[in-house]
């Protein structure tokens, strides 16, 4: 898997982040209920990542108001999703739980289903440090 | 050939604030004794390291103990703890281990915790200078808030996942993958505990206005924190330190929140500084 020096298109991050979660030994054999949809706002581009049994079933760009449905929302500025996408991040910039403390990530919505889900998501985030962040 | 680890485990009973626990720990080594804390929900295999580390145990006796509700500890034998929930209390922690260490009959130890231990050693400085020779906090702070969660116990989420990965994120990504792993793997077993510990950690700890009391001449404090520690940040233990009189501060690079269990390679190196700070401060006592 190559590591990415700059922050790659919309385009090619869809696809490398759908192909490095669907590759992805832990998440394919943890992630047989691994199965949600949630908001991910980078500030510049939002996406709703569909997995089905821990499989990426589609991710949605930039959806128009009340288009896509999710379950729960992970926002946060640009500048912090572009520190997530480094290969070794720097600290309060390795993890939802560290940005959310720390920095300016929120989680919202049904936060229930995000704990329910958050070995694989712990894991499908972290795909980051080597697809980069497309902000 | 067989590998056999020179270190052993036993059980000891102990009688505290009424209850009886049959409590266990891992040892090896001689000589001044070494009490090492592991942090809460979580067992004494995340001092596996500094267990086998034959050049701290050449002169010092690791004490690994598993915290009761912890492990191999089991909670009480003399109450029917299952018709109450479980807090751990300041008072009751820390009456623990003064009732562990005169159960081991320990002269002038050094205690050693992480997390909840680090909050407990700062409790025990503070309540018992008398009884240890220092105290080293690791990852600890006069005040600790936000972690007692439902969600550790929450009956629709997979508790031990939620409590493993839930604090994944406490450690640094430079950490070695295997170990990071093994103390996921800890979390995995303790949620049961991991609430009520927080208790202690979150809500019933709090030495805000209280550090200037604490006696260092009699028992010294070396604080160490990770600097990808989230929850109890290098800027929190510094905070604590420089409000202890002599209290001192080492802060460590490219490690989280579970230094001695995560990167006991990385954590070494810092031990080494506070035990060896510790040393000139108790021989300039005599």
């Amino acid at each position: 898997m190559t590591v990415a020096t700059r922050a790659p298109s919309v385009d090619a991050w869809v696809q490398s982040f759908t192909e490095a979660n669907n590759q992805d030994p832990e998440i394919q054999a943890h992630g047989k209920y691994f199965t949600c949809s949630y908001l991910l706002d980078m500030e510049a581009h939002t996406f709703v990542v569909r997995v089905v049994s821990g499989t990426i079933a589609q991710i949605s760009v930039d959806p128009g108001p009340i288009d896509v449905p999710y379950q729960f929302a992970i926002r946060a500025s640009a500048h912090t999703w572009g520190e997530f996408g480094k290969p070794v991040p720097a600290p309060m910039y390795h993890g939802i739980w560290a940005a959310t403390f720390q920095r300016d990530m929120k989680l919202e919505g049904d936060v229930l289903v995000l704990m329910q889900n958050l070995r694989c998501l712990t894991r499908q985030i972290e795909l980051l440090r080597s697809t980069g962040a497309p902000v | 050939m067989s590998k056999i680890s020179p270190v052993t485990g036993h059980y000891v009973t102990v009688d505290v604030d009424g209850l009886e626990y049959k409590v266990f720990y891992l040892e090896n080594g001689q000589g001044q004794p070494l009490v090492c804390q592991h942090t809460a929900g979580a067992h004494n295999h995340q001092w596996r390291g500094l267990l086998e580390d034959p050049e701290i145990t050449a002169n010092y006796r690791v004490i690994a103990y598993d915290l009761p509700r912890h492990g191999k500890s089991d909670p009480p034998e003399n109450t029917q703890w299952w018709t109450e929930e479980y807090q751990l209390s300041a008072d009751h922690y820390a009456n623990f281990i003064i009732a562990l260490v005169d159960a081991l009959e320990l002269v002038d130890p050094i205690f050693m915790g992480s997390s909840f231990g680090g909050n407990i050693a700062l409790q025990l400085a503070h309540r018992f200078p008398e009884r240890f020779d220092a105290v080293i906090p690791v990852e600890g702070a006069d005040y600790s808030p936000g972690f007692y969660l439902d969600w550790w116990q929450h009956p629709h989420a997979n508790a031990a996942q939620v409590c493993a990965s839930g604090t994944w994120d406490l450690m640094a990504p430079q950490s070695p993958e295997a170990d990071r792993w093994k103390t996921w793997f800890y979390y995995s077993q303790g949620s049961e505990a991991f609430k009520g510990d927080l208790y202690f950690y979150s809500v019933d700890h709090d030495l805000r206005g209280k550090l200037g009391e604490i006696d260092t001449d009699k028992c010294a404090v070396v604080l160490m924190t990770g600097d990808y520690d989230y929850l109890t940040t290098p800027e929190d233990s510094a905070r604590t330190a420089s409000q202890i009189r002599n209290g001192e501060f080492i802060e460590m690079k490219d490690i989280g929140h579970f230094p001695m269990s995560e990167n006991y390679p990385v954590f070494k190196g810092y031990l080494v500084q506070a035990l060896d700070l510790i040393r000139t401060k108790t021989s300039a006592r005599v």
